[in-house]
């Protein structure tokens, strides 16, 4: 891994370059800062502003300027309490489908990416099966929608399969969860295949032969030696996939009914929310935005890096 | 195809030429002592043979390795290319409405000519190309130009990059949220910005031919991140000696970038264009979640949107299906060129 | 233990269109428990021979037997081998006792305090006991090495195979390893296969070393057969430091005419050359002598260009005509005693023993007159 990122630095380099960096402080140094500062501003500031908003009663938004924090008076968290009453429940059907979703398909995309990686075989013949994996990667999902509906609907009727557990009292809306689970694997597959694979492909080949030598099977070879090491992309694929499932709107809206539904998503009703005959209620909005937004938000926080490298691959 | 039966006897074969040995190691006789012209001990077991030919046409590992990957290989197959050839099909017949299942006995192309009629589709589609070319190009430019100066060796450089980035983590749901809010025609921050320049108010959103731009500008404020990672990336595999290299030999700063630095961020800007275009044709989360409807705001229509919304609210299934392999088809035109050049490079 | 066969062993790999020989036909039989060291230029295909015959490679050609058992479509598991790597290929994830265990628990049936007892007494016979519980990555290299050897050794497989094991270590541990090595393979009497780049390692660790060049076998004999009868002039100027030194030569009657000397040579020799006549002289640098004054056809009036002290030894750079341009002169390469004091500009007379030259087919490269062993080094057992 070490060759992939060259200059990560140790610390000595670190006070080097800071020692360096005071040094030699010009005005055209300044002038960078300033700059990286209003990039960041940029940034920032939608996402600050909606933040602010989503404190703001009705007046202070009209009032006060957007990015502006709201003062005492216009200060109210009535919002946030009607957002996450009307977000909870999406919240919870989210992570039924997310987590199990995520989970599955780094699992799988991990065993996928050693059988295409590891073991000695043509590399042409590879090259097509992974070609054929990375296109999928990139297809537009609205090319297999009316199929997608068309297999959920007529073909696999999870409604039906599942009926003894609508006999326990489940709604059966929840068909749509396990249906999201199931495409959002089957599509999962080609990003987590290409992730774990260009981790793989930085494996000591001389290990794996000298794992091999030893007398181990591929399966072994997998077992013992390849998953325990997978370890830190199983953190870059997992916090990956998990922001992607979490945040897609395409499938949930094609898979679960409606917003009404007690098996909604939480970016289905979120896609809603606030918009009313009057108008749009725009504190409201923000604070759903935000409360929807808590879990990628703080997997982003806490794992910054993963996050990184997960995008840059 | 006689050729190929033969390729495939021969390949089937452990040794080419040698059939007698064959039929004696069919026939259950043990031969006893090295057997000088077969090179292989004879297998007895015809699938045990089968599996060494595969092996040798394959690999060594090939049968061995096909559990791991070929269930999901077929799983994504199944899902991916299955289902697109059945969208083709579909978008090949009339069906609509509440029927239950297409009617595949009449195939045509009426919904093709269809499309090409409809204003709205080609509206649509030039749409979706001017947001693709600027939506791509501007993210690049701006995520390049973050890149450049992240990487001048800055301080807090962590700090930048993960506020950068930070949009990126975001849902269009939510991201579309914060630019209703900034392009509120009253009291949002983009009228007040221009204001302050005497200029305004726009209105954003309900100008037909103001909407798309704006819709870009929000896009590529939530993905001028990921390009500025992926450059940086990029940056970063160049020897240090290059800068230094290209600075003895005189060269100003601005030269510098030009000609020795980002001539080597090709591959960078390759595979990062890739996968902006690819987002720009999946940017339908988006447009959806600023109306909260199928229905973008008008003057922002793209072929994503008008797929699902012809199909899932008009109902009109095989003509979504016909947009969606048009759009399937300018996919493939970025696509296919990506992958035979990463193929070129040895990169798959 | 066991005996391995290479029979016309051929590699090919396709590289776009182009087809490139990799290892071609090379045939070598190595005795059970023999000690055979591979050796040659990077890219002579010395590692994909060593890995043909672990399995990691197929075969494109030739039979590779196993104690007389054909195993070219054995897998490299079912082979019994065990292997070295130059990058010692130790598992990061287990500590020092589960990269050994790792080989017996995959290849056999053996019940968990066997494989512990085996782990620890081959601990012991390499002196890594202390270490057993720790991480490779707290280790040293040569910690790290013996590890790997140890991985080798407790599988007590048929076969070693070594891939330029020592090649990442400082070549003070070399050196210790080279003999520990040897010490290790003598005790365990396992058939060894080792690949080196190094000839001092070639020269001192093999029963007998494999010359390889361009794919193709050159000589395989004892180390010092190889370095006095060589088989051909690759061999005899990859082997030995510094060089030996060529002349190309003309044959003329009893003479051999080079560019600006002749040098006459006896009918015994003259015998071996028969009809060819473009020839090349080979003389190893210690088997000149610098003489007082010229006395026969054999001695050459020359002038020391560079002399580089070694401690032990000199190496003298001589040339034949004192105002030529030392840059393009013909430069004769001599070792001499470390006492001798000759310095730079000082005229010299060389002598070149008509009992240790070689004489080579130029056009061939093959060697057609030797120096004779017996003569070269009377007190050494020859095989």
């Amino acid at each position: 891994m070490s060759d992939t990122k060259p200059r990560t630095d140790g610390g000595a380099t670190t006070t080097a370059r800071l020692r360096r960096t005071l040094d030699r402080m010009t005005v055209e140094d300044a002038g960078l800062y300033v700059v990286l500062l209003f990039a960041a501003l940029f940034y920032i500031v939608p996402i600050e502003s909606g933040l602010v908003t989503s404190f703001k009663t009705g007046t202070a938004i009209i009032e006060t300027a957007p990015f502006a924090p709201p003062g005492p008076s216009g200060f109210t968290f009535e919002k946030w309490q009607t957002a996450i009453d009307a977000l909870l429940r999406g919240m919870g059907n989210s992570l039924l489908y997310a987590v199990p979703a995520t989970v599955i398909s780094a699992i799988v995309g991990s065993i996928t990416a050693y059988g295409l990686t590891i073991p000695t075989w043509k590399k042409s013949y590879k090259a097509v099966v992974l070609m054929l994996i990375i296109a999928g990667i990139f297809i537009p999902y609205q090319a297999v929608l009316v199929p997608l509906t068309q297999f959920w609907s007529q073909w696999a009727q999870l409604d039906q399969v599942l009926s003894f557990v609508w006999a326990l009292g489940v709604s059966n809306d929840y068909a749509g969860i396990v249906e999201l689970v199931i495409t959002h694997v089957a599509y999962g597959i080609p990003i987590c295949t290409l992730l774990f694979r260009t981790y793989y492909k930085t494996m000591s080949e001389e290990m794996i032969e000298s794992a091999r030598l030893d007398g181990a099977t591929l399966r072994r070879v997998y077992r013992r030696i390849v998953l325990p090491l997978s370890g830190p992309m199983f953190a870059v694929v997992l916090i990956y996939q998990f922001t992607q499932i979490w945040n897609d709107l395409l499938f949930t809206l094609v898979l679960v009914s409606t917003e009404s539904s007690p098996a909604a998503p939480v970016v289905l009703i979120l896609a809603g929310l606030g918009t009313s005959l009057e108008g749009q209620d725009f504190a409201l909005r923000m604070a759903g935005a935000f409360f929807a937004a808590l879990p990628t938000l703080a997997v982003y926080i806490f794992f910054g890096e993963e996050f990184a490298e997960g995008v840059a691959a | 195809m006689p050729d190929f039966f033969r390729r495939l006897h021969r390949t089937i074969s452990p040794s080419s030429g040698d059939d007698e040995s064959e039929v004696r190691a069919d026939g259950g006789v043990v031969s006893d002592g090295p057997t000088a012209d077969a090179p292989t001990e004879p297998d007895r077991d015809a699938t045990a043979r089968l599996k060494a030919a595969l092996d040798r046409r394959f690999g060594s590992d090939f049968m061995e390795s096909s559990i791991f990957w070929l269930p999901p290989f077929l799983l994504m197959g199944l899902f991916v290319y299955g289902a697109v050839i059945w969208n083709l099909l579909i978008s090949l017949t009339d069906y609509q409405r509440f029927e239950n299942a297409p009617d595949y006995s009449d195939l045509d192309f009426e919904m093709y000519t269809r499309a090409l009629a409809d204003s709205g589709f080609i509206d649509a589609a030039v749409n979706t190309l001017i947001l693709l070319l600027l939506f791509t190009a501007g993210t690049l430019m701006v995520g390049l130009l973050l890149a450049i100066l992240i990487d001048r060796g800055i301080r807090f450089e962590n700090s930048f990059r993960t506020i950068y980035l930070l949009p990126m983590s975001l849902s269009f749901v939510v991201t579309a949220q914060f630019w209703l809010w900034i392009y509120n025609y009253n009291n949002g921050i983009a009228n007040s910005v221009i204001g302050t320049f005497g200029l305004g108010p726009v209105s954003w959103l309900g100008n037909q031919d103001i909407v798309l731009y704006a819709i870009i500008f929000a896009l590529m404020w939530q993905f001028s991140g990921y390009a500025m990672v992926v450059y940086l990336a990029g940056l970063r595999a160049i020897p240090r000696e290059h800068y230094e290299a290209a600075k003895v030999d005189g060269a100003s700063t601005l030269k510098m970038y030009w000609r020795v630095i980002i001539p080597q961020l090709k591959g960078a800007t390759i595979s990062a264009a890739v996968v902006l275009m690819v987002f720009g044709m999946k940017a339908f989360d988006f447009l959806y979640s600023l109306t909260g409807g199928y229905r973008p705001p008008n003057g922002a229509d793209i072929l994503a949107t008008k797929m699902v919304r012809e199909a899932y609210a008009n109902l009109n299934w095989a003509y979504g299906a016909a947009i969606a392999i048009v759009l399937f088809g300018m996919a493939l035109g970025v696509i296919g060129p990506y992958l035979v050049y990463e193929y070129r490079r040895d990169n798959l | 233990m066991a005996t391995l066969e290479l029979d016309s062993i051929t590699k090919t790999f396709q590289d776009g269109d182009e087809e490139i020989v990799a290892v071609d036909d090379v045939s070598m039989s190595i005795d059970d428990g023999e000690f055979l060291v591979v050796v040659g230029p990077s890219g002579c295909g010395k590692s994909t021979t060593l890995r043909m015959v672990a399995g990691l490679e197929t075969i494109t050609a030739g039979t590779l037997s196993i104690d007389d058992r054909v195993v070219n479509d054995v897998k490299s598991q079912d082979r019994d081998i065990a292997m070295v790597f130059q990058s010692y290929a130790l598992y990061p994830h287990m500590s020092v006792r589960q990269n050994m265990s790792f080989g017996l628990e995959e290849s056999t049936d053996l019940p968990d305090e066997e494989i512990n007892r085996l782990v620890s007494e081959t601990g012991e016979m390499l002196g890594i006991s202390n270490l057993l519980d720790r991480r490779p990555s707290d280790l040293s290299g040569g910690q790290q090495q013996r590890v790997a050897l140890g991985r080798a050794i407790v599988r007590d497989p048929e076969v070693f195979l070594m891939d330029e094991p020592l090649s990442n270590l400082d070549a003070k541990l070399r050196a210790e390893m080279r003999t520990e090595l040897q010490r290790l393979q003598n005790d365990l009497g396992v058939t060894t296969v080792y690949v080196t780049h190094d000839q001092t390692e070639a020269m001192t660790m093999g029963d007998r070393i494999a010359i390889l060049d361009g794919g193709e076998l050159q000589q395989i004999a004892s180390p010092l057969k190889c370095y006095h009868e060589p088989a051909n002039q690759f061999v005899a100027s990859f082997l030995g430091e510094p060089s030996m030194n060529f002349f190309d030569v003309t044959l003329d009657g009893n003479r051999l005419v080079g560019d600006v000397f002749d040098y006459p040579v006896a009918d015994e020799v003259r015998a071996n050359l028969g009809q060819t006549t473009d020839l090349v002289l080979g003389i190893r640098p210690e088997a000149i002598e610098l003489v007082e004054r010229k006395s026969d056809a054999h001695e050459f009036e020359m002038t020391v260009d560079v002399v580089e002290p070694m401690g032990d030894e000199n190496t003298v750079y001589l040339h034949f005509d004192p105002d030529a341009d030392p840059d393009v002169a013909e430069t004769l390469v001599a070792t001499i005693d470390g006492f001798t004091r000759v310095s730079e500009g000082d005229s010299v007379v060389a002598r070149i023993p008509e009992d240790a030259i070689h004489v080579f087919d130029r056009l061939t490269g093959e060697a057609l007159h030797n120096r004779s062993m017996e003569d070269a080094a009377d007190q050494v057992d020859l095989v």
